[in-house]
């Protein structure tokens, strides 16, 4: 007859196993020497303890589960759950960057006077290196010169708010569009 | 008072506001849970208390440490909250809680070995006789052995094997915390039983 498997041998530890298996463990020796060894691990891992806390230890647990609680919206959730600094902070910093960068960039369909002829934003697919040039332009730029030379941006738009940052609004916005990319990078 | 606003006249009834907030501890699992979805933090606390034991044993079990299995415990409750809605009560809510602190255990407690506590050794010189002390130091020894054992288990199988030994659930109840099979369970449990005997033959 076949040996007790793996599931009959955890029946039999148990005391649970099917009669007509009980047959075979009573006869065979190395069943009934596999079954012992497991009650006895079994024996002795059930006569492990748990160290018992502090009795203050309780109240403890229950009060600061009762305050994470309060700091919880309704049980399952609701859109009050995105109103906590740890969740605020993160999706403020990447809609600054967000903004940072539209305000930076030519938008699309937007044609810019003196750019090289038949090239649109469509036609660049900016890599890392790309963003890079971008943010170095951003920083070195020097808008008089600029005007000067005929780039002209229509009133009112995104790109206008970039023209009219500073040197030092351009050197930050530079600093934080690197700053992005070496995180996408790293 | 003059307008008849300012104190309330003594009845035997309490204002409703106060019959919101009262508890009674006796009420079972199903009415708390209720009571909890509808927005009492207070009957979700009844919950708590009566749960906090067991779920914390199940975390101590898996972390082998005080500080992490009260934070894992922590957690447990802060999930449990989260997911009130979508306790249906087709289980026991202690399965459900069970079944939480678990998977909070499993995606917490890493592959690596947690670190167990040590020795306590504050009973072990209570006695005073030298051959009960040394015994008492072995049993203590070996127990930490065990748990370092246990703690080295996969997790499948070390959950398996505290909720079975520890916890006394059935083999169909770890099957449903799991989200395995009860011939899986039977399975893990063979392996983990074999792996513990494994581990603590090469003990010194």
């Amino acid at each position: 007859m076949n040996h007790l498997t793996p599931d009959e041998l955890i029946d039999a530890v148990e005391g649970t196993l099917d009669p007509a298996r009980r047959e075979h463990l009573a006869s065979c020796e190395l069943c009934a020497r596999e079954v012992a060894s497991l009650a006895s691990v079994l024996s002795e891992a059930r006569q492990v303890e748990m160290p018992e806390p502090s009795p203050l230890f309780w109240n403890h647990l229950s009060a600061r589960v009762r305050t994470a609680v309060r700091a919880e919206s309704q049980p399952g959730g609701g859109w009050e759950r995105w109103l906590r600094w740890p969740v605020l902070l993160p999706i403020g910093a990447l809609a600054l960057i967000v903004f940072a960068l539209m305000t930076a960039l030519p938008r699309q369909g937007m044609p810019v006077e003196g750019s090289i002829a038949g090239s649109t934003s469509e036609d660049v697919a900016l890599t890392d290196d790309g963003w890079m040039l971008v943010a170095d332009l951003v920083g070195e730029i020097d808008w008089e010169t600029a005007g000067a030379a005929g780039v002209v941006v229509r009133p009112g738009t995104a790109d206008q708010a970039a023209l009219e940052l500073n040197a030092q609004e351009q050197k930050e916005l530079s600093r934080l569009i690197k700053a992005e990319l070496e995180r996408v990078k790293s | 008072m003059a307008d008849g606003t300012a104190i309330r006249p003594w009845s035997t009834t309490p204002p409703t506001e106060w019959v919101v907030k009262v508890i009674n501890p006796d009420r079972d699992d199903a009415a708390l849970v209720a009571e909890s979805v509808a927005g009492n933090r207070e009957a979700f606390d009844v919950i708590v208390e009566r749960h906090r034991r067991a779920v914390y044993q199940v975390c101590y079990r898996f972390a082998g440490n005080h500080e992490d299995a009260s934070d894992l415990a922590q957690e447990a409750f802060v999930r449990a909250w989260r997911g009130l809605k979508n306790f249906k009560g087709q289980s026991a809510l202690s399965t459900w809680l069970y079944r939480i602190a678990v998977n909070a255990c499993l995606s917490r407690v890493g592959a690596k070995a947690p670190i167990t506590e040590p020795i306590e050794t504050g009973d072990t010189f209570e006695d005073t006789r030298i051959e009960d002390a040394r015994a008492t130091l072995l049993r203590a020894e070996r127990a930490v052995a065990v748990r370092k054992a246990i703690a080295g288990l996969p997790k499948k199988q070390r959950a398996t094997l505290i909720l079975r030994t520890y916890h006394d659930l059935s083999h169909q109840q770890i099957a449903d915390i799991l989200g395995s099979s009860v011939g899986a369970v039977k399975a893990n449990f063979f392996h983990a039983l074999g792996n513990l005997k494994k581990i603590l033959g090469s003990e010194p």
